[in-house]
């Protein structure tokens, strides 16, 4: 825990020294900076439940994408009350994670390769759905011209903020989702047999838990939490955008690695990732509010993505 | 090896280490586990670097581990040459390579390791020492693995070694090897030399006192079986509450099998009852990176949701049960001794209350103080109706322990020998 | 693997297909082949989709359309493929332009007509180029800002990608028009493209500037991402916003529901070459070079179609 927050601590040390005139000083700095983590955050906390098991899960950016059009078509298109349409969306998510979770429990295919077919699929499932184009509030009418309607209501609640203005609807969204995913990790009895599934998965089943009930399960949570992000992007785009969260899943996963969850799997904390994840929006705000050029954005990011792993590793002799 | 100290942390591992090996020599190295005999091997192959004290020729060691060191997935020739192929401009030849392997080991050298059963693996470990010109070849509990013939050409192979002059440390849990191939022994204790000395000079008992540091008998608890109903039954033979039941036979001859289909389903078994400590603690048995409180609490009826404090009691209480050492119930499992992790696992099954208790291998690679409290342990759930299925490749122990020996031999039941009929002679012939 | 099977299976499917049929009026049809580099991008899509639209309206033609998927070797054996088969004529729209001069100069010398749409391939082994001007249009941006603000005017620009050529075109030209203005570009910085980074970095040019007069993105969803930053901020007000693309439904929406105060169009071309196809099936004789004009959207012409720039 203190070491993940070694890294954490870097980067708010470099934040204060480069302040940008003071900008990484106000309110709103460190709300947007964990405002455009929490879609990273919300995937981040589905992946950590597969990396503990000793699995992947790379499909989570397509699912954003193929989510977020699905759930833009059902409130915008359709007019459908949040009550249906975000059940729908969720369960559309966790299907996808459920067929992920079915091909690496049944025919026993590696999790990178399961997944790796389930994000392509996914994001072509995105595309054909949508025709290809973006899911927004101009309809086509079917002659080449456009009908154009008001943003749902919805859309405006999942991105509006509460206390004051000062912490974004999504930032609570995934806060919800970290506290839920960390209780079961760590209380729940599934919780305890990804850890011992992800430490040795033959002990694990010799000692009688259900290996592959547990594992199916984490492709599925990790499946709705990638629906929770698809429904948060498509709030605030106002849209839903096929390409929508590509390469997030890669981000995801650096977060938990930052956090300090082994990626061998058997070893790994909720809370952790909760850090990884402040630590990766802090880095994003400081590089933007100082209007670092793209290519040195890339080369920081790599730079303290290496030095967090390097801080967390234990000494063994 | 000279002076030898070293320090993990707050405990001194070795103090002041002598070890001297001379040329076509066996020189057994003993002691109980943690006694640091593992980490002086280390020293001397150079893959720790002691805080004090001096290595003579240590380029020349090669060390045969327990967990063997090839490559599984490469080919007996790949795994001989590994670091050093015969190629040219970087291009391996093959033929030049099967060839010199041919020369070393009498073992196809295109097979893939992973296909050899494992005495075959630790030959070609050991040719591979040897074509390195390896003087000394530290072989830490080689037999571990092996069933009786397979150990029998190990010796051989040894005794071969030795007249070319090689110097063999030899690391062993099993009383009867001592007598049988060791030249010297070396007796560690808590990190100190106890006793170097010939080993004609050393008596069994001997040997153990100055292992444990206190009187052990080597003896097996005598028990007064009391039999209840039949627990399972096979048609050759049934196993009754209250009844320690042993099944011998060579490497294949389907005794883990028969155990296996037992447990072929093991969420449906242990609802029935049976429990099932494997062969390999490490690979089956444990979760090592768990704590071992969880892997304590990690079979049979759990609560949905966790509660800490009832778990570090429940672990409590069996730790205490087993005579558990550890340094805390929070620890990793890894970081236990062997001994210590096989109390783990069989905390694991005790928990479940089994009415049929399965144990494959409980005493390999233990130490002779966890052996003797693993049998009282036996002893005990026996009396109390456990009724216990046995498999235990060392004869005397299988033979002490079982109120009826099951022989297998390709597969199938050769002989059912009751306690008296049960003799290592007639064993052997039913088995081979 | 089933990336070259697919290849595969298009190729005995194209060839598959006779050459020279007829259509119900008797005429002879022509067999078009379209090689699109990426329909993961929006405009891209209104490209194919002003072609086939523009086809659809003349029997004689029959479409093929291939996507490269963004992948340079996926285009070249398309374009070669498309020779195989034997087209009667070739539009590509190349990824990058080295790798795709030699495969179209080959269909060109095949004496198969080739048009290269939006990027230029190099030489001058095709027969025509039609395609917009970035800076052009990244300099009536900044022409059009320039006439709405004042002197000391402060303008966020959110670029697309800086290693793109579009990207690098449509800020030079805009640096062109509001030079002299006195309008200072304050904040800059790459949004990809994308409109969430968009928003990203919008949130802290916010964070950064007191006031801000205008935005001007190199693409519409960037312009829109950095509204919403504005709008989240309740400052939305005191700024304009200005896109590139305009396309029916990204930009012009966006103008025509008040969120952008003005969109440039980058057109897609599809149309003039489908003419310029039937030009030079019919025998006539074409340019080798044809710029498309841009036309400007803004509330007050949006509905009529926009205003063409000069």
């Amino acid at each position: 825990m203190l070491r993940a927050a070694v890294a954490l601590l870097i980067v708010i040390l470099l934040g204060m020294a480069f302040h940008a005139d003071g900008a990484f000083y106000k309110v709103g700095t460190h709300r947007d900076a964990l405002r455009q983590a929490s879609v990273y955050g919300i995937l981040a906390c589905g992946m950590t439940l597969v990396i503990v098991t000793g699995g992947i899960d790379l499909a989570v950016g397509s699912i954003v994408g193929f989510t977020a059009v699905c759930f833009s078509m059902m409130t915008i298109w359709w007019s459908w009350p949040w009550w249906i349409s975000v059940p729908s969306a969720l369960a559309i998510g966790a299907a996808c994670g459920a067929v992920s979770g079915a091909l690496v429990v049944w025919p026993r295919l590696q999790p990178f390769i399961a997944t790796l077919a389930m994000m392509v699929f996914a994001r072509g499932m995105a595309k054909t759905v949508s025709g290809g184009v973006k899911v927004s509030t101009a309809l086509p009418t079917g002659d080449g011209t456009f009908r154009y309607v008001q943003v749902p209501e919805l859309f405006r609640t999942i991105d509006s903020r509460i206390l004051f203005g000062n912490l974004s609807m999504v930032t609570v969204v995934f806060l919800a989702i970290a506290a839920a995913a960390g209780v079961l990790l760590a209380r729940h009895i599934w919780g305890r047999d990804l850890y011992a599934i992800g430490g040795n998965e033959e002990a694990a089943r010799l000692s009688g838990l259900a290996v592959r009930r547990s594992k199916l399960l984490a492709y599925v949570a990790c499946g709705l939490c990638a629906a929770v992000a698809g429904i948060c992007q498509a709030a605030q785009e106002q849209q839903g955008d096929p390409e929508a969260g590509g390469g997030y899943e890669l981000t995801a996963i650096a977060i938990v690695v930052i956090g300090g969850t082994n990626l061998m799997g058997g070893r790994g904390h909720m809370g952790l990732t909760l850090l990884g994840t402040i630590t990766i929006g802090y880095l994003e705000k400081i590089l933007s509010i100082n209007a670092v050029p793209e290519a040195g954005r890339l080369m920081l990011t790599g730079v303290i993505l290496v030095a967090a792993v390097l801080t967390q590793r234990r000494r063994r002799f | 090896m000279r002076r030898i100290s070293k320090r993990f942390g707050a405990t001194q591992v070795l103090r002041q280490v002598d070890l001297d090996v001379f040329a076509g020599e066996v020189h057994l190295l003993a002691g109980e586990n943690g006694a640091g005999k593992s980490t002086l091997m280390k020293i001397l192959a150079g893959t720790l670097t002691a805080d004090a004290g001096v290595v003579e020729g240590s380029a020349d060691v090669a060390v045969i581990y327990q967990e063997l060191s090839l490559i599984p997935t490469m080919t007996v020739a790949d795994n001989l040459f590994l670091g050093r192929m015969p190629a040219t401009w970087g291009f391996v030849s093959m033929s030049e390579m099967a060839r010199r392997s041919r020369e070393l080991i009498d073992v196809d050298p295109y097979a893939h390791v992973g296909t050899l059963p494992i005495g075959a693996r630790q030959r070609v470990e050991i040719a591979k020492a040897v074509s390195r010109n390896a003087r000394v070849i530290v072989m830490d509990e080689p037999t571990s693995a092996l069933t009786a013939l397979e150990a029998a050409e190990l010796f051989a192979l040894i005794g071969a070694l030795k007249s070319r002059g090689c110097g063999i440390v030899y690391i062993t849990h099993k009383m009867e090897e001592t007598e049988q191939i060791a030249d010297r022994v070396t007796v560690l204790r808590d990190g100190q030399v106890v006793a170097s000395c010939a080993a004609a000079e050393l008596k069994r008992a001997e040997l153990i006192r100055l292992m444990v540091g206190r009187e052990v008998s080597e003896q097996f608890p005598l028990r007064q079986p009391v039999l209840g109903e039949e627990r399972v039954r096979f048609p050759e033979f049934s196993v009754r509450a209250g009844e320690i039941v042993g099944l011998a036979g060579l490497r294949g001859a389907g005794a883990s099998e028969l155990l296996m289909s037992l447990f072929a389903a093991p969420r449906k078994a242990i609802a029935q009852g049976v429990a099932m400590l494997t062969s390999d603690r490490k690979t089956t048995g444990l979760v090592l990176s768990m704590s071992v409180t969880a892997n304590c609490l990690m079979a049979g009826r759990r609560p949905v949701w966790r509660r800490p404090e009832r778990e570090r009691a429940e672990a409590r209480g069996l730790a205490d049960l087993l005579r558990l050492r550890a340094a805390s119930l929070e620890m990793e499992a890894r970081e236990l001794s062997g001994g210590n992790q096989q109390k783990v696992a069989l905390a694991k099954w005790i928990r479940t209350r089994p009415s049929l208790l399965l144990l494959d291998e409980p005493t390999r690679g233990i130490d002779v103080g966890a052996k003797q409290e693993i049998y009282q342990l036996m002893n005990e759930w026996s009396r109390q109706g456990m009724a216990i299925l046995l498999i235990s490749s060392e004869l005397p122990e299988l033979l002490a322990l079982s109120d009826k020996v099951v022989v297998m031999r390709g597969g199938k039941v050769s002989a059912v020998l009751s306690k008296e009929e049960s003799t290592p002679e007639r064993v052997m012939e039913a088995a081979c | 693997m089933h990336r070259y099977f697919l290849t595969f299976l298009a190729a005995v499917l194209l060839a598959g297909c006779s050459r020279s049929v007829s259509n119900p009026a008797g005429e002879k049809v022509f067999t078009v082949g379209m090689s699109q580099c990426n329909l993961g991008e929006p405009w891209r899509v209104q490209m194919n989709a002003d072609i086939e639209a523009a086809a659809k309206k003349h029997s004689n033609l029959r479409m093929v359309f291939k996507d490269a998927q963004n992948d340079t070797l996926k285009q070249r054996a398309h374009i070669e493929e498309l020779v195989s088969a034997g087209v009667d004529a070739i539009i590509v729209s190349p990824k990058e332009s080295q790798p795709l001069t030699e495969p179209v100069a080959k269909a060109y010398q095949a004496k198969i007509p080739v048009i290269v749409l939006d990027r230029a391939v190099q030489g001058d082994d095709f027969t025509c180029f039609i395609g917009a001007d970035n800076k052009k249009i990244g300099k009536a941006a900044g022409e059009w800002l320039r006439n709405r603000l004042g002197p000391k005017a402060t303008v966020v620009e959110l670029k697309g990608l800086m290693t793109s050529v579009p990207g690098q075109d449509r800020n030079q030209g805009f640096r062109a028009g509001i030079e002299g203005s006195g309008i200072h570009v304050a904040f800059e910085a790459d949004m990809k493209w994308l409109e969430p980074d968009a928003r990203k970095e919008m949130e802290s040019a916010l964070a950064r500037l007191s006031r801000i007069d205008a935005v001007y993105a190199h693409n519409d969803p960037g312009a829109h991402g950095a509204y919403l930053a504005a709008k989240a901020a309740n400052r939305h007000r005191e700024m304009i916003f200005v896109g590139i693309d305009a396309l029916p439904h990204e930009g012009i929406a966006y103008v025509k529901q008040g969120i952008l105060n003005a969109t440039f169009q980058y057109p897609t071309g599809g149309a003039e070459a489908i003419e310029t196809v039937l030009k030079i099936l019919g025998g006539q004789q074409v340019p080798k070079t044809i710029v498309l004009g841009s036309r400007v959207f803004t509330a007050e012409n949006a509905d009529q179609g926009g205003e063409s720039l000069p």
